[in-house]
């Protein structure tokens, strides 16, 4: 405007037609370049606000802000009593920058000293637990692999205490990173049912893998800018996402007792030159699993201090075996519960029984003919009488009570790749196995499976699911996949009384009562010595010699289970036995069970 | 910007044509003398904006200073605290691990403590004893752990502190036996 302003005023008029062309044409020129102007300016604009604005806006947030990862924390595996078994705690990388490492000043004593790599490496070395070239090698592997290489690792996993060691020598080419890691304060107690985590973090077995969806933590995010030093930028959060913490599962395990299980076991299985051994704890009346130790055992912390994979796994859930004679109180509970036969029933008990189906059965060492009742049956835990009274019942009903206590079908713990065992259904049992079924031989059962067995007939014949975890306690202090705990009746209570009168007997007049005894309570129990498999469809000459029973007798409250597999120094259930008898007088003292008033009952074993 | 423009211009012709167009004059003699009147005003009013905006950018420093001392603030708190949430850590890490099971029996055992596991029960109601007392015969599986702990790895046992380190911790032993006040009357036991 000020060109037309200048221009009329140097003409002087505006009446001249020349001049005001002239003078348009400038004002057209100059708004057609305005235009212009401003239209590059709109495209630019709409470039860089639109087109170009998410890559823009990223660019500029990677050169402002820092990224950190929130961690999550998996959740927690405590006991009955809460004590953690499974924990997670913070642990860090040393890493470094290889393509920085170059001598450094540092001021000692008020003096510029210069700090050499080779010194340097040394110093973290001291704090580190290895040696200043072991870092030095490190740094030089890293720096021929890539001339630029930024990043290596000095030492992983180490605690608070090495870190700040590290972060206390201020060399300027060390940083450090968060790494959350598992934990398990109490070592090898419940080793084997906790499990255990990969370096990575995955779970590999146990709690840790059954309970992930549990257990499991999700990371979270965190962007903010920071200026120049490092400092925050306030008010500058640009995006968080909230970690979430895993919850915490609660076993029913009771970690003080799990631990003397496992050190008495263990003891023992020593002891006897046992190739395994487990002894499962649980409480008759819930079902509720109060230990559950296995021989060897496998520390979480160490996991490669078990050299065989298969010691690292549980032993009582996943390895299912015949169980003997341990057996014969299921049959005699299906023969009384059916009402083929009483306590006062009698037989007569050959030392080489035929039946007439052509089966071929034999007790362990000969004798003459005896007239024994069922209670005589159990006490020398006779073969051929025990197939005198199982022959009372058909294969079928046997098979229907066996399914019903749960054999042939894993527990309800939910426990992985637990072994269910083998049974056949009756159709498909040969002669022999008809009968070596009564006796516990011809299925497999779990340790799990006879200790389950054992807590029906204490517990007044209904049986309880097994159960391992209470649920899944969240953050809000809910517990959530909590187990179903009804019971289901698989022998009526005079049944279930008067095989656990019978297992009474046993207890006192068992060949091992000395080595059982628990004095001042009445104990019911009964020993298994089963041949164990080769492996090639026969039999080896080992066994496996077990003890089941429950305690006290008048009001069954605690089923305490011993397997011991192939012990070669002591082969038979005088290697269990013991053990059984300081597992169950620690439960009945820790339980503070009180000792049984009345005397136990007296059976007629002979007729 | 154009009502300027439009005022000078016509200001320009006016002055042009002013010997010849004296009527139009009367009407700018009035407009005129206004902009002078109000000259000296504006001036005081840009100062005041002037002023204000100083004022203004002056206070804004300050108190993005004070919020960026405060961010330093709360830095070197945080990272204090994430320091003290470490210690926090690692200590309860370290009594969780000395509580274990392992860790217990070990030390009961190094001051000779042996286990009892034949229990028996005084009712107090009458005096009966239930259960066969025994003495206790420490059957429990000898001194070795059969139970691993990797974590108790170099720890020592009570018994084995230093001679410094037991007699700190002896201090804090009670060496008397605790004064009863003469106020408080023994029980009457029935």
């Amino acid at each position: 405007m000020s060109v037309r302003n200048s221009s009329a005023r140097t003409t002087g008029t505006r009446s001249n037609p020349t001049n005001s062309r002239s003078s348009r044409r400038r004002t057209f020129f100059t708004v057609a370049v305005l235009f212009a102007v401003i239209g590059v300016f709109l495209v630019r604009l709409v470039d860089i606000q639109v087109v170009q604005a998410d890559s823009l806006t990223a660019d500029s947030v990677g050169n402002r802000s820092v990224g950190q990862v929130v961690y999550g924390s998996r959740g927690e595996i405590v006991d009955a009593n809460g004590v953690v078994l499974a924990g997670t705690v913070m642990r860090y990388n040393i890493t470094m920058s290889p393509v920085n490492a170059t001598p450094f000043k540092r001021i000692v004593d008020g003096e510029k000293v210069e700090i050499s790599v080779a010194e340097a490496a040394a110093e973290i070395g001291a704090a580190t637990g290895q040696t200043g070239d072991a870092i030095l090698l490190t740094l030089s592997t890293a720096l021929e692999a890539n001339a630029k290489a930024n990043f290596a690792y000095i030492a992983q996993k180490v605690d608070v205490d090495v870190l700040r060691a590290v972060q206390d020598l201020h060399i300027p080419w060390t940083y450090s990173e968060n790494s959350p890691s598992r934990v398990y304060p109490n070592g090898a107690v419940a080793g084997n049912v906790l499990g255990f985590l990969s370096g990575e973090g995955v779970p590999q077995a146990g709690l840790e893998s059954g309970q992930d969806a549990c257990l499991a933590s999700t990371n979270g995010s965190e962007t903010y800018e920071k200026g120049a030093d490092g400092v925050r930028i306030p008010g500058s959060s640009v995006t968080s996402t909230a970690a979430v913490d895993g919850g915490d599962v609660v076993t029913t395990i009771d970690s003080d007792l799990q631990w003397f299980v496992q050190q008495t076991l263990a003891a023992r299985a020593q002891e006897t030159g046992a190739a395994w051994a487990t002894a499962v704890v649980q409480d008759a009346k819930t079902g509720k699993l109060l230990a559950v130790a296995d021989y060897p055992s496998v520390d979480p912390n160490n996991v490669g201090g078990t050299e065989n994979p298969d010691d690292r796994g549980s032993r009582a859930f996943t390895q299912s075996f015949e169980p003997g004679s341990t057996f014969k109180a299921l049959t005699a509970a299906s023969v009384l519960d059916a009402g083929v036969a009483t306590l006062g029933t009698g037989v007569v008990a050959p030392y080489r029984y035929l039946p007439s189906n052509g089966a071929n059965i034999n007790d362990s060492h000969s004798h003459p003919d005896q007239q024994m009742t069922m209670t005589g049956v159990l006490i020398d835990s006779s073969n051929t009488g025990m197939s005198k009274f199982g022959e009372l019942l058909t294969d079928q009903q046997r098979y229907d009570y066996m399914k019903a206590f749960g054999v042939g079908s894993a527990t309800e713990t939910g426990f992985p790749r637990e072994d269910g065992g083998i049974l056949h259904p009756a159709g498909e049992w040969d002669n022999q196995t008809s009968y070596a079924t009564m006796f516990g031989q011809g299925l497999t059962t779990t340790a799990l499976q006879v200790s389950s067995m054992y807590q029906t007939i204490a517990n007044d014949g209904v049986r309880m699911p097994v159960q391992l975890v209470e649920g899944c306690r969240q953050s809000d202090g809910t517990v959530t996949n909590v187990p179903d705990a009804t019971g289901t009746r698989v022998l009526s209570e005079s049944a279930a009384n008067d095989t656990s009168d019978i297992l009474e007997m046993v207890y006192q007049k068992s060949w091992v009562q000395s080595k059982w005894n628990i004095p001042g309570y009445r104990v019911a129990a009964k020993t298994g010595t089963a041949q164990m498999p080769d492996g090639k469809g026969g039999y080896s000459n080992g066994y496996l010699v077990s003890v089941s029973g429950f305690a006290p007798a008048d009001d069954p409250q605690y089923v305490v289970s011993v397997s011991i597999a192939d012990p070669v120094k002591l082969n038979t259930s005088a290697a269990p036995a013991p053990v059984f008898q300081e597992i169950m007088s620690q439960v009945l003292k820790k339980y503070r069970a009180v000792p049984s008033g009345a005397t136990a009952p007296d059976l007629p074993s002979t007729w | 910007m154009s009502d300027n423009l439009a005022r000078a211009f016509i200001e320009h012709e006016s002055s042009e044509r002013e010997p010849f167009a004296a009527p139009a004059r009367r009407g700018f003699r009035l407009v005129a003398p206004a902009p002078s009147r109000r000259a000296r005003p504006r001036i005081f009013y840009a100062l005041t904006a002037v002023a204000g905006m100083a004022a203004i950018i002056v206070a804004q420093l300050l108190l993005s200073v004070g919020i960026s001392q405060g961010a330093y603030e709360i830095s070197s708190l945080q990272s204090s605290q994430s320091e003290l949430g470490r210690t926090a850590a690692s200590v309860s890490e370290d009594l969780v691990r000395v509580s274990s099971p392992q860790s217990l029996a070990a030390n009961a055992e190094a001051l000779g403590m042996v286990t009892n596991s034949n229990p028996v029960y005084l009712r107090l109601s009458n005096g009966a004893v239930s259960g066969a007392p025994a003495s206790a015969s420490g059957s429990q599986a000898g001194a070795a752990s059969l139970v691993p702990n990797a974590l108790l790895t170099g720890s020592t046992l009570l018994t084995q502190l230093p001679d410094d380190a037991a007699a700190t911790s002896g201090a804090v032993t009670i060496t008397s036996a605790p004064v009863v006040p003469a106020g408080l009357a023994a029980p009457t036991t029935r």
